[in-house]
């Protein structure tokens, strides 16, 4: 039976069968109080306050009770409220009498339950169970004096964001949550996501570092603005200023009661001395601040005198992934229709924009993938990512699958990630191997016949050509290439075998220097397998920054306009003169590598820089400082004081997106709008005012006074937008291609699979006989700006350390704690050394971000562009001990 | 006194006997405390690692269950009763006594790891009130002298490796 008849308080309800008592009240709003009960977490009745009455006066806990048929209760009567009142007594006797100091403040929920049933005094003898404080981090404080064993913190740690690094220690009146060997937290597994925080029900876990205690002003919804994920917020608001971040409440966000310790802890940046609040003019070789007419003049009439002079192409615009999509838009659109240059690119291409772009230009439109479709996956691929710092939140929904969901994860990386513990497989490949192992398993695939014929059969073409070279495919030379054992290779075609793919594809793919043919392999695989076109299969990329999707879709880039269309496109161009009344450059224009140099051979006078800061996350900052220095005119706008402001001529003061409206495109392709929930730092303004203003001065025709005039323009052109808005604050891109695959239903075209290319080989580098890896760490997003400004984050004790494996450490007598430079033939850096087990010999691991970067200093930055797509991710190095 | 050398050798044998079972768990935290005697701290992450569980999970588990010890037991765990028949025929004065004889608090495990002391509420043996437990035998009706040489007979010699029954 699907349905179940039942009367709660006298009211007859229907309700699907397998749920709760409380969940079919809840459906019907009928409140039943709850400590211990949260809809995303598994109920384990511990509270009791859930307590209804049967018709035979038995009492039950509803969170834990089925729904059976006819049944009635009552979840208010005398008794029940006896019962309630009497558990709450208990519970405060229990509690330590700190309330007016407490910063869960009137959030408590103990103490808002214990006024609804009017427990004033509790009437029992006190007992207090005083556990000591922890307070030795920086994020979380945890008095676990004020617990009440409600187990929401473990479930939420165990079961939504899958750390573990918590469970109940000891038994009865002595339990508590603890760490393994009751360590403070820093020196556990736990990642600082604050998640168990904002799920307490009482202020045994609360947040440290705050600069006001207690409730908030107001509460009010955002977007987390890191990384590409895009977690759903609530900002608490006190006196204009951002006091506290949770999770948002909403059941069906993205995040579910999750954040990350960047989303949880770091946008305390916001209220940095760093901030810039006055645009500023170089006077005299100084920076000084200025009015925003005179900032607005000297852009004005420098940006035309430019362009005057040098012709369009002089003048390039850098904007960022960071910025939200009406701003994207609005820049470009500056560039294209007023400066009439295409040199527009935005920090996206560092993070492998132009690998999504092969992908995007094979399938003709890349498909819409929610998270919460990782659920219906059949076998999950995770090649080169490491979500559980990168995007951690991706990184939960990928332990959920796989714990809770059982589903197969099959993780190929050099690394052992945290990932690993959750995976079927873990397949340890050497590094830039990647294109080799996916033709290996295709042809293994092949060879058992275990792949989806008639897909290929009705939706592909060349599929002849590419099935002969797999069957010619040498897999001891895989195996030999890739250090996968033919073991490893055999069990990771058993988990494959006859199933359609996720693909799981993270920086060491995106960042890679042949990535654009580890995409082509991974397309010819899902093409084979039929991985592609349904939900439950496809492709998810790690998009490092909040908006990476975002600014490419608006046209921020040099060879595409709005709406992800192609530049080099005559019909498309032709649609946008028109819209535009413009002629628009059927060049594409320079990417951000080669307006630097550009910029160094003198070709390049002015440059626009919005939200991004080059001398931070680009390699060889000496060689772009004298790039920049060549330049007649740069206008950096941004809200941190950054090395490439201290370069600017002209520095206008933006919005961080809290305080400003805007709108993102989040890795599953979600467009989700948020509104300012603060008010800018002293003169700056959102960013999209200020290039409204500027574009208007310069002679845009349209006029935006309302950022829903920007959108609306997105809207009507750029059809992958149309929907925008039409679901409130969420809504989704709209994809189309022209693929059959899509849509089977209707005509269309067949995917092509493309043909196989020989790599060159890795060869062993004598001099520098090391191949480091260069990635991110939780604690810092990108090249580590923004998080570099968070003071929390600036407090945890870290030193990214590099890592070595075992033998290494052995042969070069290295210890923990050891001082080492680190050189390439490009540069060098010195840091502390850490011994970690399960790293391969050869291989060595630096996490980006610390040291204002210094990591980067590694890397050249001509060869980046190399192939298009940049290789920045792993170079050969040599270690020293200093 | 040195902590107990560990033998990780071991650990891995009992692991691998159970690695496959599902519930596998309990048997061999059971299997590991019946080998090294207790359930040395540094085996919850293996463990853990073997069991695809959380190494927090498995400290839960092993905390809940007065069964297991994570600290080294000695060789004679004693057990004195606590329980109301035994009470009442004075076993606090007999635990007095006990503590004095072996100075040892409660919960405590002499240096050279031959006693631990422990209470437990009731042993299931009123009628022989007041009464103590040693390792698996059972002795009742205790008085100081009788405690005495109880004690003695589980006492190691001095000198020399032999046991003694
Ligand atoms: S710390 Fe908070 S969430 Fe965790 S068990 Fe105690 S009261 Fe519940
Ligand atoms: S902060 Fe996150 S990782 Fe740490 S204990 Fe809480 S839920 Fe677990
Ligand atoms: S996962 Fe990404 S979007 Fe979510 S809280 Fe962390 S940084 Fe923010
Ligand atoms: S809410 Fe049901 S027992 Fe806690
Ligand atoms: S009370 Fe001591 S054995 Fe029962």
């Amino acid at each position: 039976m699907d349905e179940i008849n039942l009367t709660i308080n006298g009211k007859k309800i229907v309700c699907r069968a397998g749920t709760t008592v409380f969940n079919a009240a809840k459906e019907n709003d009928i409140r039943i109080p709850s400590l211990c009960h949260h809809p995303h977490l598994e109920p384990i009745g511990a509270c009791r306050l859930c307590l209804v009455e049967d018709e035979n006066g038995r009492i039950l806990a509803s969170c834990v009770t089925p729904v059976s048929e006819n049944l009635s209760v009552q979840t208010d009567s005398p008794n029940v409220r006896a019962h309630r009142k009497n558990i709450i007594r208990l519970l405060m006797a229990n509690h330590p009498e700190s309330c007016i100091v407490c910063n869960k403040g009137n959030r408590c929920e103990l103490r808002k339950i214990a006024s609804q049933l009017g427990v004033g005094t509790y009437d029992l003898y006190p007992m207090p169970h005083y556990t000591g404080f922890e307070e030795a981090n920086p994020f979380i404080i945890r008095d676990l004096s004020k617990c009440i064993l409600c187990g929401k913190c473990i479930r939420a740690d165990h079961e939504l964001v899958g750390v573990g690094a918590i469970d109940y220690n000891q038994r009865g009146f002595r339990s508590r949550p603890a760490t393994v060997h009751d360590r403070p937290l820093e020196q556990s597994s736990c990642t600082f996501c604050g998640s168990c925080i904002s799920i307490c029900p009482t202020g045994a876990l609360a947040v440290k570092n705050v600069s006001f205690a207690g409730s908030p002003q107001k509460e009010m919804a955002s977007i987390c603005g890191f990384c590409g994920v895009g977690c759903s917020l609530v900002m608490g608001i006190q006196d204009n200023r951002i006091v506290d971040v949770n999770p948002s409440p909403v059941e069906n966000s993205i995040n579910q009661s999750t954040l990350c310790v960047r989303g949880h802890f770091a946008h305390d940046f916001l209220s940095s001395s760093q901030r810039l609040t006055t645009p500023l003019l170089r006077k005299n070789g100084e920076l000084s601040p200025a009015t925003w007419e005179e900032a607005f003049a000297v852009v004005t009439d420098k940006l035309f005198s430019i362009k005057k002079k040098n012709g369009p192409q002089s003048i390039a615009f850098f904007g960022s992934s960071k910025c939200s999509l009406e701003e994207n838009y609005l820049f470009q659109k500056i560039a294209r229709v007023i400066l009439q240059t295409n040199h527009i690119d935005n920090g996206g291409f560092l993070t492998g924009r132009s690998v999504l772009n092969r992908f995007q230009s094979r399938l003709g439109g890349m498909s819409i993938g929610p998270l919460k479709d990782l659920e219906k996956a059949e076998v999950v691929l995770v090649l080169g990512a490491d979500p559980t710092h990168s995007l951690p939140v991706l990184g939960y929904h990928l332990k959920r699958v796989s714990k809770i969901k059982g589903v197969p994860i099959i993780v190929a990386d050099p690394r052992r990630t945290d990932l690993i513990p959750f995976a079927s497989l873990w397949m340890p490949l050497a590094t830039q191997t990647d294109y080799y192992l996916i033709n290996g398993l295709a042809a293994l695939l092949y060879h058992r016949k275990a792949y989806d014929a008639q897909f290929v059969k009705r939706f592909t073409q060349g599929s002849d050509e590419y099935f002969k070279e797999l069957s010619a495919m040498n897999l001891d030379q895989i195996s030999r290439v890739t250090e996968i054992e033919p073991e490893g290779l055999e069990k990771a075609a058993d988990l494959l075998a006859g199933k359609k793919i996720v693909f799981v594809v993270g920086h060491g793919i995106l960042q890679q220097r042949n990535g654009l043919e580890v995409i082509d392999a991974l397309l010819n695989l899902a093409l084979m397998t039929g991985s592609l076109g349904q939900r439950g299969t496809g492709f998810y990329f790690l998009t490092m920054e909040n908006n990476a999707l975002g600014a490419w879709d608006m046209g921020a880039v040099p060879d595409f306009l709005p709406g992800r269309q192609s530049l080099v496109d005559n019909e498309i161009r032709k649609y946008w003169d028109r819209a535009w009344k413009i002629k628009i450059s059927p060049d594409p224009g320079l990417n951000i590598i080669k307006m630097i140099e550009a910029a160094e051979e003198g070709n390049l006078k002015a440059m626009y820089i919005m939200g991004e800061n080059p001398l931070r996350s680009l390699p060889q900052p000496g060689q772009i400082r004298k790039a920049f220095d060549n330049l007649e005119f740069l206008v950096v706008q941004d809200i941190l004081d950054s090395e490439t402001v201290r370069m600017a001529d002209v520095v206008l003061p933006g919005a961080a997106f809290s305080e400003k409206a805007g709108s993102f495109t989040n890795l599953e392709g979600r467009i989700q709008s948020f509104d300012p929930v603060v008010s800018p730092p002293g003169q700056a303004k959102p960013d999209w005012e200020i290039l409204s203003f500027l574009g208007n001065q310069m002679g845009l025709p349209a006029q935006y006074r309302t950022i829903e005039k920007i959108r609306d323009e997105i809207r009507e052109l750029a059809p992958l937008y149309s929907q925008w808005g039409k679901n409130g604050n969420s809504s989704w891109i709209k994809e189309k291609s022209d693929l059959a695959l899509f849509h089977p239903d209707e005509s269309g075209e067949s995917a092509l699979f493309s043909p196989l290319v020989p790599l060159k080989e890795n060869i062993r580098d004598e001099d520098f006989p090391f191949k480091a890896i260069l990635g991110s760490w939780r604690y810092h997003l990108g090249s580590g700006t923004r998080t570099g400004s968070s003071n929390r984050i600036n407090q945890m004790p870290l030193s990214g350390e590099i890592e070595v494996s075992i033998k290494d450490g052995e042969r070069l007598h290295l210890l923990d704690g050891d001082k080492i430079r680190l050189s390439s033939s490009y540069g060098s850096i010195e840091r502390k050394v850490k011994v970690v087990r399960n790293q391969k010999p050869g291989l060595i691991f630096v996490p980006r971000a610390f040291y204002e970067n210094d990591a980067r200093n590694l890397l050249p930055l001509t060869t980046l562009e190399a192939p298009n797509s940049p290789g920045f991710k792993e170079i050969n190095v040599k270690i020293e001990k200093t | 006194m040195t902590q107990k050398e560990i033998d990780w050798g071991r650990l891995d044998e009992i692991i691998k006997r159970h690695r496959d079972e599902n519930w596998a768990l309990i048997p061999l935290l059971q299997d590991i405390q019946e080998e090294f005697g207790y359930l040395p701290p540094e085996f919850i992450e293996p463990v853990a690692e073997a069991l695809k569980l959380f190494p927090s999970e498995v400290q839960g588990v092993i905390t809940f269950y007065a069964g297991f010890s994570l600290e080294p037991k000695g060789r004679n765990v004693i057990k004195s009763c606590r329980g109301t028949a035994c009470h009442v025929k004075g076993s606090r004065s007999i635990l007095r006594f006990i503590k004095k004889e072996l100075n040892l608090e409660e919960g405590e495990t002499s240096p050279d790891y031959q006693f631990t002391l422990e209470t437990v509420a009731c042993l299931g043996a009123c009628f022989l009130a007041p009464a103590m437990m040693v390792n698996r035998t059972y002795f009742g009706k205790l008085s100081p002298p009788k405690v005495k040489s109880i004690l003695a007979q589980y006492s190691r010699p001095k000198t020399g490796e032999s046991e003694i029954k």
